[in-house]
């Protein structure tokens, strides 16, 4: 386990070594914070209930997907294309060290690096703007909220492993990834509650894994959803898991294995 | 018993041609132009513990597949392979933990991070001992010449020193295999110095059993006792270096200073001549005819000075490699 911690340690140091790069990278997030919160601060203005939300509950919303980010979207397994597109790669294959683990390891530091910032960059922001939010105590909201992040978490890990992994095959696998960036944000709930999209688009998207990473947790902090709502969403969390779990492993051996018959 | 035993490898590649890009990788789902390239084609050896040879033979030959496959990397198509008396490809924690691979063109050091934090993580990985670690450390660095920038980051560093830390990092765990791809690539000659005269001091102390592969003679003619010549996946050559020459080179070199300027259609009934310029000649003769032919320059020409040597050993080499052509 030790080597892991050790893992841990050094992902770290990297992230304090490029200071300003991680300084432009939380700027990013602050302004893409900031753009949504002011979007709908302005919206409010005129109305106190718009697609069913308050201003409370909307701007609360938009916080904790903020905080989704920081949880969720923080990865560092895609990493991995440059070590593979490299051959560096090799230096991992002839290490007694756990492929999975070490980036599960790299990915867990990094988004403890985030969380860190985001509690800083949000305090302060409540206590500039003020703004009415909902603190959410109820153990029986916060506990699926917790496993429901976890399970977005795990989502987003997977679907980032198998979208690496494809640089044993493709030269671009960074294409991809951008793709895929631009659903999470969109559709995912990053950007907006995606209940308020029409109904039918809402239900077919509810079966795709991306509400899971970002809308599905922050809607389960407000505690307005029904009953049927949070059992349905947490049967998908998990049939997603088990898919992409299989999937990764799946592809993983197909990855080494073509790795191993072609070389690099 | 042999710590390393190759018996008939084989490894071939299955190789596609496509068009760049991603787009190119979607069209070559659906349709892809097979070919097959041999790299290495039926090799056996054997390696006792604590020997260093030399693996030698132009890009491509099957020098870095043949490594590849003895540090588990990738699978031989067929034959068979034994490390340790483990096989590479399962990559048991007792396998690893006791190979280390080391390729020139390859960098496992953290680039932002000074050296020394990867070795603490190599330490953890390998599961080092304190106390060994910091010994090794140190005698690493000492014997290298690196002791004070091991804490500087390694992208500040030259090539050289790099490779140093390399070397370093990849050695940090004692490995009893130790396989080395082209070390002194790209290295200035006073840095191949270095690392060849590390390399061999590693081996004797240690008595690590060592495979290099490098293009540069020098590399091997200092290291390597016995040589490995492979080419185009198969083995042309397996002895000691000493005696390429008996094999493959059954001629002498006489080298002749000239009083004055000699015509070159005298010279030429002698032998076959490698270089001449007026008043200097170099010709390759039979190993039987050395006397008859010393004799009969030395009588026909005033000569000032006459020298009787074996062939360059690049020479013989570089006239293995024409002949397999």
């Amino acid at each position: 386990m030790k080597k892991y911690w050790e893992v841990f340690k050094i992902t770290w140091q990297q992230l304090l070594i490029y200071r300003v790069n991680f300084a432009l990278w939380r700027l990013r997030t602050i302004l893409q914070l900031l753009l949504v919160y002011f979007i709908w601060w302005s919206v409010f203005q005129s109305q106190d209930k718009v697609f069913g939300y308050t201003t409370a509950s909307i701007l609360t919303y938009v916080l904790v997907a903020a905080l989704m980010r920081a949880v969720v979207l923080s990865t560092r397994v895609t990493d991995m294309i440059d070590s593979i597109n490299s051959g560096n790669i090799v230096n991992f294959l002839i290490k007694p060290l756990g492929f999975i683990r070490y980036y599960l390891t790299r990915d867990i530091a990094d988004k403890l690096f985030n969380i860190g910032f985001y509690i800083a960059e949000v305090s302060l922001l409540i206590l500039l703007l003020k703004p009415p939010i909902i603190i959410q105590t109820k153990l029986p909201v916060l506990i699926p909220f917790f496993i429901a992040t976890l399970g977005g978490l795990v989502i987003y890990f997977c679907i980032n492993f198998i979208v690496s992994l494809t640089a044993f095959w493709v030269e671009n696998s960074w294409g991809p990834l951008f793709l895929m960036s631009v659903f999470l944000e969109s559709l995912g709930g990053g950007l907006f509650p995606i209940d308020i999209l029409p109904k039918p688009l809402f239900d077919i998207l509810m079966l795709t894994p991306f509400p899971y990473l970002i809308y599905f947790p922050a809607k389960l902090y407000l505690g307005s959803m029904s009953y049927s709502e949070i059992i349905s969403g947490f049967s998908i969390i998990f049939i997603w898991i088990t898919v992409l779990v299989a999937l990764m492993r799946v592809s993983i051996n197909a990855g080494f294995r073509h790795f191993s018959a072609v070389g690099n | 018993m042999s710590v390393i035993s190759v018996k008939n490898l084989k490894k071939y590649y299955q190789v596609y041609q496509k068009e760049p890009g991603f787009w190119g990788s979607i069209q070559a789902l659906f349709l892809r132009k097979y070919y097959n390239i041999k790299a290495v084609d039926g090799i056996s050896f054997e390696i006792p513990e604590g020997e260093l040879v030399g693996f030698i033979g132009p890009n491509g030959a099957g020098k870095t597949t043949t490594l590849k496959v003895l540090s588990g990397l990738l699978y031989p198509t067929s034959g068979e392979v034994r490390v340790l008396g483990l096989k590479p490809f399962e990559r048991q924690k007792q396998f690893q933990a006791n190979i280390s691979l080391i390729m020139g063109q390859k960098n496992q050091l953290w680039w932002d991070l000074p050296a020394w934090d990867s070795f603490i993580l190599n330490k953890e990985i390998y599961e080092i001992d304190e106390g060994i670690f910091k010994k090794n450390v140190a005698k690493l660095s000492e014997m290298l010449g690196v002791e004070d920038i091991l804490k500087i980051p390694v992208r500040k560093l030259s090539l050289g020193q790099r490779m140093k830390c390399e070397l370093i990092v990849a050695l940090l765990h004692s490995p009893k295999v130790l396989f080395l791809d082209e070390p002194t690539i790209g290295l200035d000659v006073v840095a191949q110095k270095n690392m060849r005269d590390f390399i061999k001091e590693y081996n004797e102390e240690f008595r690590a059993t060592v495979i290099l592969t490098s293009h540069y003679m020098g590399d091997v003619k200092e290291l390597c006792k016995r040589v490995i010549i492979i080419n185009e996946g198969e083995i042309l050559y397996d002895g000691s270096l000493v005696s390429i020459v008996n094999k493959f080179a059954p001629y002498k070199v006489i080298k002749v200073d000239f009083e004055k300027e000699v015509d070159v259609e005298k010279l030429k009934e002698f032998g076959e001549i490698e270089k001449y310029s007026g008043n200097f000649v170099e010709v390759r003769i039979k190993k039987g005819e050395v006397f008859a032919t010393a004799t009969k320059l030395l009588s026909e020409f005033d000569v000032v000075d006459l020298n009787i040597e074996d062939p360059a050993i690049e020479d013989i080499v570089r006239d293995i490699f024409n002949a397999a052509k």
